[in-house]
């Protein structure tokens, strides 16, 4: 294994062994899953020159000119390449199987019949100690105590680069392999990232994902993401979210643009938003959802079921059905397996519970979290003066004030494997 | 998706959410910083420097004031710009041997400052209650790893914020109750009284250095980083780095010309903390020592709060380590290993018994001010880059400024190298 360290300031020569130049770094496109090495660039007083990798001859610790190549000019690298010294060494990259964002000590070449391909990042100890000379004394004094110094090293495959410089532009990579993992990992990575890795991920991620991965973002972050999006995608995003976390959102942005935002978002979601927005933050009417399920009392378990089933609700929403009378006032709660094996013409009313725990809009949202923890309540409905349904506050949307700070973090994936 | 009940409209609650002007989104980090740049090092050397020399660094306060403004004012562009910590960005442009260099050099410094706090901790309890170093420090030491352990730091910092601003407030009024000399005060500031002594040059050297820190420099980038603040926030920034060092510097003046006022123009010189207390005396006759030990206190715990964090931030960040108080010790060995280090070093140094707690005080900010001019250095040749900060690069006015100070400091920081080991000027 070679490392771009070691290749790093080696001398290039003609083929006549007069010296051109020092290797000083070499380009990628990053494409295949452990890309080819396809250019050089070779530094001299006279500035940088490119040199194609197939035209180089490896000879003891210095590069040669083959008799056939392409002699070395100054020139642009297509837009495309990634320069593994400039644009990955001391870089953050996101380590996707690990769910983090790392720095690159090093990165991990492969020479196979001339061929050189970029094969993994190291992320380690050893690749520090190897950039300031040291890690073949540190491997010494770790041999002595009898221990091996640990390799952190990430196969190129599961590596997503944030960002390249281009002269003065900066490249925005795709992130295929970001999308892939789960929105509170990918949450977990945006908010290590600089504002502009942060805009080009919300930009790309489908809408659905990106909506999942803003709503598990720290408060203060979500704002400010929120604030540099484009203000068309920033609505489609919040249309996505559950109604009470885009509330959430929405609370910390400037009046001005708030307003902005829930006048483009479509009817049906600005106006659940709007209707949120008017109550304090740490309320009740604050945390709930304005998503829930409402079946009018006069039903029978079958035609409940049928609704159900044009409806096609989200899973989460299906736990909580409740029962209401034709001025919307909550008259108990049905079970989705109390519907299920009630025979279909039995009415609501006598299969439903009318013993319902509920909660004004106003109630601190912390006595909602000890009711739903006292009494192991999926959800709780929220009603208003006239107990009319008006909202529910479902278990995730207090699960975070019952746990103590950070822990949400602490968990990372390699807790749930 | 719902089964709209009729009428679902809520009953509109006549409170509107309580809101935040965007403005003060953004304020913050630079008070913050600005108050705890008033820490025990920056007590202790501005009292020992108004009771020595009186008026003699009123320039030296009014040009680090302006040092200040830009030095933290580029501080907070890096962090709106990248998104990252000092160190970070220093990793990315520089490379990985810079970067230990910076790192290494940040630890002393912060471990120094991190010694002051303890050194003002034990300097404030013997004072108020007669509790020996020994014991204060160790309880100290208990008590930040404690607020840490639990996450309650966030609170708690703005009870030691408003203490400082209380104790600010007292050297204010007691400087103007000892009817100072106005006018020699007002051209100190434009008229410089240097006197040509080793003594005079430490002096400034720990002026400087406990105002403009290293980790005060670390500390408002990654701030502003952490908020998730990008570069639209440049104004409001801006507003909050000028606020922040006028207060630091305006208080300073005031803690100078109060020393001033009541020290030295009695020929009086400051020994131990008792002797610093007394410039308070003015305002508070007999309750001085408690005014002045609650405020050495409470600037020390703030400090305590902020700098060892920063610290393992700091080097965490440069080298790609998880770091961050949501971790398990398990996750983040280096992360806590380096808090402990600098907990568990600054209490233990303390306990050394018959150690000058107002000397340590001082010489940290000494520390400070000789190591300055190799993180300002980094800042500048960052604040110049385009590749770095983009459009928020700095213009040159702004580059001129940053490196005139850089320069400045640095002269100082040689000088006053050259006259330690040549013995100068004594």
């Amino acid at each position: 294994m070679l490392y771009l360290s070691e290749i790093q300031r080696s001398k290039v020569v003609d083929m006549a062994g007069t010296e051109i130049g020092r290797l000083t770094d070499v380009a990628v496109v990053p494409k295949e899953q452990f890309p080819a090495v396809q250019w050089a660039i070779v530094s001299s007083k006279d500035g940088e020159r490119i040199v194609r990798w197939a035209d180089l001859e490896r000879n003891d610790s210095q590069y040669r000119l083959r008799e056939s190549a392409v002699p070395p000019a100054p020139g642009e690298l297509p837009p495309e390449a990634l320069r593994l010294g400039r644009d990955l060494l001391d870089k953050q990259i996101v380590d996707t199987h690990g769910a983090k964002v790392v720095r690159v000590n090093d990165l991990q070449l492969d020479d196979k019949g001339g061929q050189l391909r970029l094969v993994g990042a190291d992320v380690g100890l050893r690749g520090l100690l190897r950039r300031v000379g040291g890690e073949g004394a540190a491997e010494k004094m770790a041999g002595v105590i009898g221990r091996k110094l640990p390799r952190g090293i990430i196969p190129w495959h599961l590596v997503e680069p944030l960002e390249a410089t281009q002269q003065n532009v900066r490249l925005t990579l795709p992130h295929a392999k970001l999308a892939l993992l789960h929105p509170a990992d990918i949450a977990d990575i945006v908010e290590e990232m600089t504002t502009d890795e942060r805009r080009a991920v919300f930009d790309q991620l489908d809408v659905e994902t990106a909506a999942d991965t803003l709503e598990e973002i720290e408060p203060e972050m979500q704002a400010a993401i929120v604030g540099d999006l484009d203000e068309e995608r920033a609505a489609d995003i919040l249309e996505e979210m559950d109604p009470d976390e885009a509330v959430d959102l929405l609370q910390d942005l400037p009046e001005q643009k708030r307003d902005e935002l829930v006048e483009l978002m479509e009817e049906e979601e600005g106006s659940d938003v709007e209707e949120l927005l008017a109550y304090p933050e740490d309320s009740a009417g604050g945390i709930m959802t304005t998503d829930f399920l409402a079946f009018a009392r006069d039903l029978t378990a079958g035609q409940a079921i049928e609704r159900l089933r044009e409806l096609k609700p989200d899973p989460a929403l299906v736990y909580y059905l409740y029962v209401v009378d034709s001025e919307g006032r909550l008259e108990g709660n049905v079970s989705l397996r109390d519907l299920v094996v009630a025979a279909p013409e039995t009415p609501l009313t006598t299969i439903m519970n009318t013993n319902v725990f509920k909660v004004d809009a106003a109630t601190n949202k912390e006595d909602v979290a000890s009711l739903i923890a006292k009494y192991d309540l999926l959800a709780l409905p929220v009603v208003d003066a006239r107990r009319r349904l008006i909202g529910s506050v479902t278990v995730d949307d207090v699960v975070d004030l019952m746990l103590p700070r950070g822990w949400k973090k602490r968990s990372g994936r390699s807790s749930a494997r | 998706m719902t089964a709209a009940p009729p009428s679902r409209r809520p009953r509109r609650l006549p409170l509107r959410r309580f809101q935040l002007p965007a403005m003060l989104l953004v304020l913050g980090p630079g008070l913050v910083s600005g108050f705890a740049d008033n820490d025990a090092a920056g007590i202790t050397t501005y009292s020992l420097a108004g009771a020595q020399y009186g008026y003699g660094f009123m320039w030296a306060l009014l040009l680090t004031m302006v040092a200040l403004l830009f030095t933290q004012e580029v501080g907070a562009r890096l962090g709106l710009a990248t998104g990252e910590g000092l160190s970070g960005v220093i990793r990315e442009r520089f490379g990985v041997r810079w970067t230990a260099l910076a790192v290494l050099v940040t630890l002393v410094a912060n471990l120094g400052t991190t010694i002051a706090e303890f050194a003002g901790i034990a300097a404030s309890l013997e004072l108020l209650f007669r509790v020996p170093p020994q014991i204060s420090s160790i309880l100290a030491g208990m008590f930040v790893v404690i607020v840490l352990a639990r996450g309650s730091f966030g609170k708690v910092q703005y009870a030691f914020l408003v203490i400082g601003a209380a104790v600010s407030a007292a050297y204010a009024i007691s400087a103007i109750l000892a009817e100072p000399d106005w006018g020699h005060a007002t051209i100190a500031l434009v008229k410089p009284e240097l006197s040509p002594t080793a003594a005079y040059l430490i002096t400034l050297v720990g002026v400087v250095g406990t105002t403009i820190t290293p980790w005060g420099q670390a500390f408002i980038q990654s701030y502003v980083a952490d908020k998730g603040l990008g570069p639209r926030d440049l104004a409001g920034a801006r507003v909050d780095v000028t606020l922040g060092s006028l207060v630091t510097n305006i208080v300073a003046g005031f803690i100078v010309v109060a020393c001033a006022a009541t020290i030295w123009t009695h020929g009086g010189q400051i020994i131990d903390a008792a002797d610093a207390a007394r410039a308070l005396g003015p305002l508070a006759g007999g309750g001085a020592t408690i005014i002045f030990s609650v405020g050495l206190l409470a600037a020390s715990l703030l400090g305590l709060g902020v700098v060892p964090l920063s610290s393992a931030y700091f080097a965490c960040e440069a080298f790609g380590w998880e770091r961050g108080l949501h971790w398990r010790w398990s996750q983040a060995p280096v992360f806590y290993g380096l808090l402990a280090f600098f907990v568990a070093g600054g209490a233990l140094f303390v306990v050394i018994p018959g150690l000058p707690l107002i000397q340590v005080m001082f010489l940290s900010a000494v520390l400070d001010g000789l190591l300055l001019p190799i993180i300002l250095t980094f800042v500048m040749l960052l604040a110049g880059d385009r590749k770095v900060l983009g459009d928020l690069v700095s213009g040159r006015v702004l580059l001129a400024i940053g490196w005139t100070t850089t320069v400045l400091v640095s002269v100082m920081s040689v000088a006053f190298v050259i006259v330690q080991v040549f013995g100068l000027g004594s």
